[in-house]
């Protein structure tokens, strides 16, 4: 069987992904905000810290070089002070030496004092690269030494000292850079070693370093660049005349503490470029120069913000993908409720035959498929049992209904019954119970003047009270003969249902043998409500009996007789209990002061309007709450 | 009409005649300055290069000193007409009886000072005891001893290179500047103003006028229209430059960078607000007042001179001065 499409106002997929995946999305959103801002921050930090490494690893680059340059200088030095003086040919020879094992250094100048070597006034000899060989030269035919700064301030300092770098005029034409040593002898100054290097080479170097889509540059002690990429600055410009030129004290700032050996990142006005810019300097100790890195903002900013966008794209793939999850895992949970659905509509509609099949797991819908199964299982099965009960109910009750008519058929069904007769009227109407009870009633002629009365309300209910009933019915017809006392057809009746009554049955009867012409009247009670005598003008007595005991109880019990004459006009009421215990749904009685007052209210009407009457309040009384037999018997002497 | 050829022939000799006259009579002279392009000589250069000399009639060739050529001795021997030079120096030359004249004075006030750093424990003069001073020698050197003398002080002097890599390194304590040059270059270097002590001379009454413009005797004697013609450009070039000092600038640097000076903008762009300061003490902004020897000054670097024995008598003013600029 197709399954049916169920049209739901609010899909289950629909509010797992509400539920679900809304509040995912807003954490989702709020965690990508937070990345946005506070990775942006981790990788500005990052970004930083990185910087920070790379600068201060281009910067130890340089310091080892400068070093290395520096070493060659003290080495001579020391040898001057270990050694007696060397002569100019050793000490040629010792620079030469020196020069060859370290291609950075330019050339090198043992400078003394006045007379500080061999009486000399100035002696100052110099080795330096010239193409491929060393040659070597006196200083002191150029120019008078000792008033050179690399002479005179490691002189005065009493320490080694890197020179600002210079153009050497005298023979290369190029930016150098001097390492001055001062030497001493017996604690006494007696000159300088020198080394220099070449700032050329420095600069070919740096140009190799790229730090991201920056630029790097190098000032000396004083501020003074000696490497930058645009060429005029270098040895012009100082990182304080740029500060002074483009009004920017903070750069200022930021060139004393690089002069002052510190390291540091900041920002920055560019002022090649006006952009804001990030510097990243690192001091080279040896020579107390700063090594620094120039990167455009933007380029941070656009690594930082790939950076963050690559977490963000994750993220958002990430969400995508646990979305895509709760769909699918929504549709894995509503498909088989769906199935249900529909399993559930069909059982609904009585097919129990179908059973779910095909959804596999160990889960709860699983486990609610397994009891839905078996609840169609049981379903099916108990419906089954409960065809059969009906069946075998609705059976017995055809035989109930058989027995009803078999004591509908018994009671007298023709009224008036003696139509051409005019000394009386009789009308008698029972209204049945839903099952069968035990009330019923009788007439009979025993001759032409003498009539058989009797109403009767056998114990119980069912076809049992009813076969009672059409025995004692039966039985008494047989007893009632003309000429026989009342009192003694109860008796014969009485010991005929006593004997072989295993079941205890017994009946309340009131047995009249009535003299039409006359209006006397023989009775006999076994236990039943006593007939009530009504007057036309509405008065009435109850018709005090001798109330022996009901048919079937005892076969020995001997029954009264007694007699009453009716005036015309007057009524003999007889009735069964079911009138005086007749019960509303508030579970009031009807009683006997009711029913007495609608026959005095009614007493001048005929039979069958009274029967009416009183049927009708009954009925009113008492509304669909009949549970007993209610059985009204209306004899009138009308001469 | 048609104009006949031998008359178009008479016009053009006439117009090359005048042109050539014109040309004979632009006098071609030589202006040596004491140093390498700098503001120091701004006046000169916008003169030459604005084209003030060659619109008055003077075609000046600047020569620039390298320092080793003394400008004073290129004029007394008479390889140019014109040089600038300090007022101590002049004063020297002229009792040694060398037709030297001065014939405008344009710095009024002594840019040559004294500058320490505050850390070095120097709060005053009486602070140089057993401190390290650098001097310049020669004429730089006559107002630091005239001041010593004055302070009663005798602090350790060495020589003094032209940079200032001793002092910014703390190997000398107190070192001479050019507040319009050297002194910068100290801020330049990252020390600032409030990180030092400065001694002007100025302010112990040693102000000792320093450029000024100079020439023999008998350049003005022959040729005085001349001499006024080109004081008169020098003082307009002068003036221009104060009044346009970033296009003065551009033209500085770009003298500069011919030479390969190791200079930038903004310190020529002090240097040249500090020779305005110093070419207009006293004398006031007015460009009329420019270039007079004040004979006061005169008398105290005069004085000075002979006190420190550096002169035997002192040359009379008015045969050492004489104000081109502004006779009649």
């Amino acid at each position: 069987m197709k399954d049916e499409k169920v049209k739901v106002k609010r899909p289950l997929v629909r509010k797992l992904l509400l539920w679900i995946g809304l509040p995912l999305l807003l954490v989702y959103i709020i965690v990508i905000l937070f990345t946005y801002f506070w990775s942006g921050d981790n990788a500005l930090r990052q970004m930083k810290e990185y910087l920070f490494e790379l600068t201060s690893h281009h910067a130890s680059m340089l310091d080892g070089k400068f070093l290395k340059v520096s070493r060659a200088s003290m080495g001579v030095a020391d040898a001057i002070d270990e050694f007696s003086m060397p002569t100019k040919k050793e000490l040629n020879a010792l620079m030469k030496k020196k020069l060859s094992e370290n291609r950075d250094i330019y050339g090198m100048a043992t400078a003394f004092e006045p007379f500080a070597y061999n009486k000399m006034k100035l002696f100052s000899p110099y080795v330096y690269h010239s193409d491929n060989e060393i040659l070597d030269v006196d200083l002191t035919l150029s120019y008078d030494y000792t008033l050179q700064d690399w002479f005179m301030i490691p002189k005065l300092l009493g320490t080694s000292y890197w020179g600002e770098p210079y153009f050497d005029e005298s023979s290369a034409k190029i930016l150098m850079a001097t390492y001055s040593q001062p030497m001493y002898k017996n604690g006494k100054f007696i000159g300088v070693s020198t080394a220099d290097i070449s700032l050329d080479d420095l600069e070919r170097e740096m140009n190799n370093i790229r730090i991201m889509a920056g630029h790097t540059f190098i000032i000396t002690r004083t501020g003074t660049f000696i490497y930058h990429p645009i060429k005029e600055y270098m040895m012009n410009e100082s990182i304080f005349s740029l500060a002074e030129e483009d009004d920017q004290p903070e750069l200022r700032e930021i060139g004393k503490k690089m002069i002052a050996g510190e390291q540091g990142i900041t920002t920055f006005r560019d002022v090649t470029t006006g952009e804001k810019s990030w510097l990243v300097y690192s001091p080279i100790p040896d020579c107390d120069w700063s090594f620094a890195a120039v990167i455009p903002d933007k380029e941070i900013m656009k690594t930082v913000n790939s950076m963050v966008l690559k977490q963000i794209i994750i993220m958002v793939i990430g969400l995508f993908i646990i979305l895509l999850a709760i769909l699918w895992a929504a549709i894995g949970i509503t498909n088989p409720i769906k199935r249900l659905l529909g399993f559930a509509n069909r059982i609904s509609k009585g097919d129990l035959d179908e059973k779910i099949t095909g959804i596999r797991g160990h889960d709860e819908i699983h486990e609610l498929v397994k009891a839905f199964n078996k609840m169609t299982y049981d379903l099916k099965h108990y419906i089954s049992d409960l065809t059969a009960a009906t069946k075998a109910k609705e059976s017995v009750e055809s035989e109930l209904r058989i027995a009803r008519q078999i004591q509908e058929s018994l009671l007298p069904r023709i009224f008036p019954p003696f139509p051409d007769v005019e000394e009386f009227d009789l009308y008698a109407r029972n209204i049945p119970a839903k099952e069968v009870a035990g009330d019923f009633f009788d007439f009979f002629m025993l001759d032409d003047d003498h009539i058989a009365i009797i109403i009767a309300d056998v114990s119980g209910k069912g076809i049992s009270a009813g076969l009672f009933m059409a025995v004692t019915r039966t039985l008494m017809k047989t007893v009632c003969v003309q000429g026989v006392p009342p009192a003694d057809a109860m008796e014969k009746a009485n010991i005929v249902l006593c004997q072989d009554n295993d079941a205890c049955m017994f009946t309340t009867l009131f047995l009249a043998i009535y003299n039409i012409r006359t209006g006397h009247m023989h009775w006999t009670n076994a236990g039943h409500d006593e007939p009530i005598i009504l007057s036309e003008d509405g008065s009435y007595r109850i018709l005090k009996t001798f109330k022996d005991i009901a048919l079937g109880i005892n076969e020995f019990h001997k029954y009264h007789e007694g007699e009453a004459q009716l005036e015309i006009g007057d009524k003999m009421v007889l009735y069964t209990d079911g009138v005086l215990e007749a019960t509303s749904p508030e579970q009031e009685l009807y009683g006997e002061k009711r029913f007495l007052k609608i026959l005095s209210e009614n007493a001048d009407k005929t039979l069958v309007e009274m029967l009416d009457v009183i049927t009708e309040d009954l009925d009113g009384f008492q509304k669909d709450n009949q549970f007993d037999d209610i059985t009204i018997l209306l004899l009138k002497r009308e001469k | 009409m048609k104009i006949k050829k031998p008359i178009i022939l008479f016009f053009c000799i006439i117009l090359l005649c005048t042109h050539a006259l014109l040309s004979q009579s632009e006098k071609s002279i030589s202006l040596m300055v004491q140093w390498f392009p700098q503001a120091q000589f701004a006046g000169y250069i916008v003169a030459h290069e604005k084209g003030f000399y060659n619109e008055a009639g003077v075609d000046v060739t600047i020569l620039f000193s390298d320092g080793t050529d003394s400008p004073l001795q290129e004029v007394l021997d008479k390889r140019i007409e014109f040089c600038t030079g300090w007022l101590s120096q002049t004063i020297k030359l002229r009792s040694e009886n060398k037709p030297i004249l001065n014939i405008c004075q344009l710095l009024q006030k002594s840019s040559l000072m004294l500058v320490a750093k505050k850390e070095s424990g120097i709060e005053t003069a009486q602070d140089f005891k057993n401190k390290i001073v650098s001097n310049w020698g020669g004429d730089f050197s006559i107002q630091p001893i005239a001041f010593f003398q004055k302070q009663n002080i005798q602090p350790e002097v060495i020589p003094q290179s032209f940079r200032i890599d001793g002092f910014l390194v703390g190997a000398i304590d107190v070192t001479s500047a050019m507040y319009y040059n050297e002194y910068h270059k100290i801020l330049q270097a990252g020390i600032d103003e409030d990180e030092l002590v400065s001694f002007f001379f100025t302010d112990y009454d040693l102000n000792f006028p320093e450029d000024g413009i100079y020439c023999r005797e008998e350049t003005l004697q022959n040729e005085p229209e001349m001499c006024k013609t080109f004081i008169d450009a020098t003082i307009k070039g002068w003036e221009y430059a104060f009044q346009n000092k970033e296009e003065t600038l551009d033209i500085v640097m770009k003298y500069c960078r011919e030479y390969h000076m190791q200079t930038n903008r903004s310190h020529q762009r002090w240097m040249l607000n500090a020779i305005e300061i110093a070419m207009t003490y006293k004398v006031e902004d007015d460009p009329n007042n420019w270039g007079i020897l004040q004979k006061d000054d005169y008398y105290t670097v005069a004085e000075e001179l002979l006190h420190q024995k550096l002169i035997n008598t002192i040359p009379l003013y008015k045969e050492f001065y004489k104000d081109v600029a502004h006779e009649r």
